[in-house]
């Protein structure tokens, strides 16, 4: 049933930058970013606003407006994606790749019945009679796990919840079976209980389609619930990647500054009340104006001279851990 | 249990019994007619449905709750905007709810809001330092002098520096300067309670813990109570003293943060924990012991409103609202099978998948 | 491990001389683009206004009413005329001129009549909602179904021309115009969080109309009354073509029109010329509106 590769690379990004300009000003918005995912994995890209995590994921599937300049390269299964014609990308969405996005009820139009866009997504990449589309249309929304399946094929969007809204917008981006999904914030704008059901019906879908799986987030906890690899990212350059279990399971080893930062800063369950949280001054670096040296050093509470004035490259320090930080946390505890 | 004779409710066995709240609210009502397109009525949202509290001197109440949950209507209820449509609100031995004009601007000065957007609660065509003055300057407090003197105090507490930030416009600002601003405006008048809705929720993960520290500082410095709404629950937990759960208008427990967390008694409290992805080594992964959708707020289940998606539902539970009790010190849950005791037998009408019940027996055990 | 919450400077040192992924070109065309947008229609409207205004203060111009029939249909570039005369000796650059004079005046008076009571009117009726409100959009409403010209025309015969007749018709469209939108833009702000916490504040309500209400919804006024002034001066220019305006032998950019309307196939620059003036001038207007609306973002 799985296609050739089964376990080998199925995108591979490398020295991928995005910029453009806004105001009269060039916005750096994505410095070289490289990571490979492979097929039937789960990676998660984890950042704050700015930190260009959506901007790369939308470079990848040409859906930055024109006038941005990308360059590098994205390879889906050896095929290079940046700098492909709208017509060629667009044979690729739906069927190799697919994204969902952060608020559902933008991702739909308000005025079609929810059944009417599955099969219009259907049929935009397959030649199908409309029966056929109207069948496919509702076994995916059994596959989504929507109830009544194909009473709901017929309601508006705004009869559903949230919760499945977003599960209706996957069932979309399924319509071809593509093998990697792209979900950009999909859980943010919902309660932490759909959030939960979304999640793991993700998951599920994995197995079952032997899909990929790369989720964009500022949630560490999704993270470590959820991935098999975590990126950080920060003003538009990758500074911590690794396996999750490697980053947050017992005994876990968090080298990067930034990212013990934002472990620290989350509100943890087992801390007591009123404590203090251990706190980073300051705020993101302008993408107009980034320092030179290492884009955290102004906020980081253990920057030395060494960090202000030359960037830490993004190195493999440990078996399939890399950091970029000239000052590493030791032994992954509290700085 | 019996009653105090000024009514202190059930819901509040906890605190100490010499002290009166600062804040009083009981069986606070507030509806929404829904429009449909058109302009006719489409139904009522009773978006709060008898909701009593008290709020002690020092003290922060901690509300979280979904969407829908009636949290955030709970808020502006409180502060009369808009007036909820029954029930009673008494800040400091004032009833709320029967004031009006410049009384309730008198009685309100002491009761501050922050929200969640920062720039949409700053007026973008001022500047920061009279947005800082604008309530003192409503009050008449003191002359222009002493209250620029005082603006620039406020801006220090918050931790911008007045040289800097004082000319500024909301749009030169960051969403964690712009929301430190909104603080300081809204502890000018030193009240002593500051409601908060999701006021950090749009902020990015390190400015939010700036924030929080920052509200901690105010607490500890100013002695602020606090009304603390929010959906995150590790973050509610953090600020309160005591939380309540509200679930599609009602309050489901309350109890001191501990207790609450760590021993929840209601199902729903249960399964919100437990849907919370966690950062811990070792913690059991967050799993969804929810199933179904939220009902609608405008026609909600007859007796308890969480039966329809409660593992543990009977019969009773759809005839007789469950009222709450207490079963712990200051925990206060309403539910007809808390998790204190064994579960009933017999399903309930939304069945847990069998894999779902074993995760959290995990995580329980 | 607590840290304190200063608030970290930003290191303004250079940026490191990346190579550049977006062209100059392309960052120094934006930035022209934007400043063109508005500064070539400003320039212009600026040129004109000039030219109605304080050119005739500074050199003598011929008479825009009495012509000498001697010199009648001069072309373009005779001696004392810069544009020729018009079939009655009528010089027709003084009459641009003295045109545009109208045009402006009576632009600028209805539309600051307008903006006067038609924002005061929507401002009250979107901020205090309720009967005043129903009551005030019903008047509005009332005036905005008078078609203006009608009753221009309407009042020109039972008063007679004049251009304070002519204000005042197309003020009846001016005022419930800017009422409709100072009440839209009011409801927009009413229900920001920053209203609320005005209120909180403990503001009494006509300050809060003042300070807070009126400054934000002044960009969206402005640009609207740009295009306001420019659609009153074809108003403007209709009713001089009808002749219900300003009284002949007055000068107005309509009136020229009319006049030449009768040579019009064999001596066409006489409606030509007046009305690509007028063109260039709403043109104007419209454009210095839309920079200003990108440049306030306004919606």
């Amino acid at each position: 049933m799985s296609t050739l590769q089964t376990n080998g690379t199925l995108l591979e990004v490398e020295d991928l930058r995005v910029a453009f300009a806004a105001g009269g000003r060039e916005v750096r918005a994505v410095d070289g970013v490289s990571y490979k995912v492979d097929a039937g994995s789960t990676l998660a890209i984890i950042g704050e606003s700015g930190s260009g995590k959506t901007v790369g994921c939308r470079a990848i599937m040409g859906l930055l407006p024109a006038g941005t300049a990308i360059s590098g390269s994205a390879r889906l299964r050896g095929t290079e994606l940046i700098g492909l014609s709208d017509a060629a990308l667009r044979k690729h969405r739906g069927s190799d790749m697919a994204m969902v996005f952060q608020d559902p009820a933008r991702s739909l139009n308000p005025t079609m019945r929810v059944g009417a866009q599955i099969t219009e997504a259907i049929r935009t990449h397959r030649k199908v009679s409309k029966s056929e589309a109207h069948a496919q249309a509702v076994e995916l929304l059994r596959l989504v796990r929507i109830p009544a399946a194909d009473r709901r094929f017929y309601e508006y969007p705004h009869q559903l919840s949230g919760g499945m809204r977003q599960r209706v917008v996957i069932a979309m981006a399924l319509a071809c079976r593509p093998k990697l999904l792209i979900a950009d914030e999909a859980t943010t704008a919902l309660d932490v209980t759909t959030q939960a059901q979304i999640m793991e019906l993700l998951l599920e879908l994995q197995q079952e389609l032997d899909m990929a799986l790369i989720f964009i987030s500022h949630d560490l906890g999704l993270a470590a619930s959820y991935a098999d690899e975590v990126v950080v990212m920060y003003a538009g350059k990758i500074v911590e990647q690794a396996p999750a279990k490697r980053l947050f399971g017992a005994g876990g080893t968090v080298k990067m500054r930034y990212t013990r930062a934002l472990l620290d800063a989350i509100p943890h369950l087992e801390r007591p009340a009123h404590t203090e949280l251990p706190v980073v001054s300051g705020r993101p670096p302008d993408p107009t104006m980034l320092p030179p040296g290492c884009s955290f050093a102004p906020r980081c509470p253990s920057a030395a001279d060494d960090c202000r004035t030359t960037a830490p490259g993004l190195i493999e320090h440990a078996q399939s851990h890399r950091w970029a930080c000239w000052h590493p946390c030791e032994n992954g505890g509290a700085a | 249990m019996t009653q105090a004779p000024e009514g202190r409710p059930p819901w509040d066995a906890g605190g100490s019994e010499q002290k009166k709240p600062l804040l009083s609210v009981r069986d606070l009502v507030q509806e929404f007619v829904v429009r449909q397109a058109g302009g006719t009525r489409g139904g009522v949202v009773q978006a709060v449905s008898g909701v009593s509290f008290d709020i002690m001197p020092g003290e922060t109440l901690g509300i979280v709750g979904e969407t829908g949950s009636g949290k955030s209507t709970l808020a502006r209820a409180v502060l009369q905007a808009p007036r909820p449509k029954s029930g009673s609100v008494r800040f400091r031995e004032m009833e709320l709810t029967r004031l009006s004009g410049s009384a309730l601007i008198a009685a309100r000065r002491h009761m501050q809001f922050v929200w969640q957007d920062p720039f949409g609660s700053l007026d973008p065509k001022w500047q920061v330092r009279s947005i800082v003055e604008e309530p003192l300057a409503a009050h008449r407090a003191g002359d222009r002098n002493t209250r620029r003197k005082r603006v620039d105090e406020l801006l220090d507490l918050v931790g911008l520096d007045p040289a800097r930030y004082a000319k500024r416009h909301p749009r030169e600002l960051s969403g964690g300067q712009a929301q430190r601003v909104a603080i300081a405006r809204a502890v000018a008048l030193e009240p002593s309670l500051l409601i908060c809705d999701e006021a950090v929720s749009s902020l990015d993960v390190l400015i939010q813990a700036q924030v929080l520290n920052l509200f901690e500082r105010l607490r500890r410095e100013l002695g602020l109570s606090y009304l603390f709404i929010a959906h995150d629950l590790a973050l509610v937990k953090q600020v309160s003293d005591r939380v309540g759960v509200m679930y599609l208008g009602k309050f489901c427990e309350v109890g001191p943060g501990e207790l609450v967390y760590k021993q929840p008694l209601h199902p729903y409290t249960k399964a919100l924990l437990d849907s919370i992805p966690s950062t811990e080594p070792g913690a059991a992964r967050a799993t969804a012991t929810l199933t179904g959708e939220p009902p609608s707020p405008i026609s909600p289940p007859s007796g308890c409103r969480f039966r329809t998606r409660c593992p543990r539902a009977q019969d009773v539970c759809a005839s007789e609202v469950p009222q709450p009790r207490e079963l712990g010190p200051g925990h206060l849950v309403a539910c007809h099978f808390p998790l204190s005791q064994p579960a009933p037998a017999g399903t309930g009408p939304a069945v847990v998948p069998q894999a779902t019940t074993q995760a959290t027996a995990k995580a329980q055990g | 491990m607590a840290i304190p919450i200063p608030d970290a400077t930003l290191s303004t040192a250079a940026p490191p001389p990346l190579p550049s992924l977006v062209s100059a070109r392309q960052l120094r065309a934006q930035r022209i683009g934007r400043a063109l947008r508005l500064w070539v229609p400003a320039g212009i409207l600026i040129a004109m206004l000039a030219l109605c205004f304080l050119w005739p203060l500074v050199y003598q111009l011929p008479s825009p009413t009495n012509g000498n029939i001697i010199e009648a249909q001069e072309p373009p570039f005779s001696p004392g005329h810069w544009l020729g005369t018009d079939a009655v000796g009528v010089d027709i650059f003084s009459q641009l001129v003295y045109g545009g004079r109208v045009a402006f005046e009576v632009s600028a008076a209805t539309t600051v009549i307008g903006m006067v009571i038609g924002c005061a009117l929507g401002v009250t009726a979107g901020y205090v909602g309720g009967w005043t409100d129903a009551v005030i959009s019903r008047v509005l409403d009332i005036l905005i179904a008078f078609p203006a010209l009608v009753l221009a025309l309407v009042i020109a015969e039972g008063l007679g021309p004049s251009e304070m007749h002519v204000i005042w018709a197309l003020a009846v469209f001016s005022i419930p115009a800017f009422g409709r939108v100072s009440r839209g833009a009011t409801l927009v702000v009413r229900g920001l969080p920053y209203m609320v916490a005005a209120r909180l504040a403990g503001t009494r309500g006509w300050k809060i109309i003042a300070r807070h209400v009126l400054p934000n919804i002044m960009p969206g006024i402005v640009t609207f009354s740009l295009l306001g002034i420019g659609i009153v001066i074809i108003l403007e220019g209709a009713l001089d073509f009808l002749g219900y305006g300003i009284p002949a032998p007055g000068a107005s950019w309509g009136s020229m029109i009319a006049n030449g309307q009768q040579v019009l196939t064999a001596q066409p620059e006489y409606v030509v010329i007046p009305s690509i003036v007028l063109l260039i001038t709403v043109v104007a207007l419209n454009m210095l509106g839309d920079a200003l609306r990108e440049r306030w973002g306004v919606q």
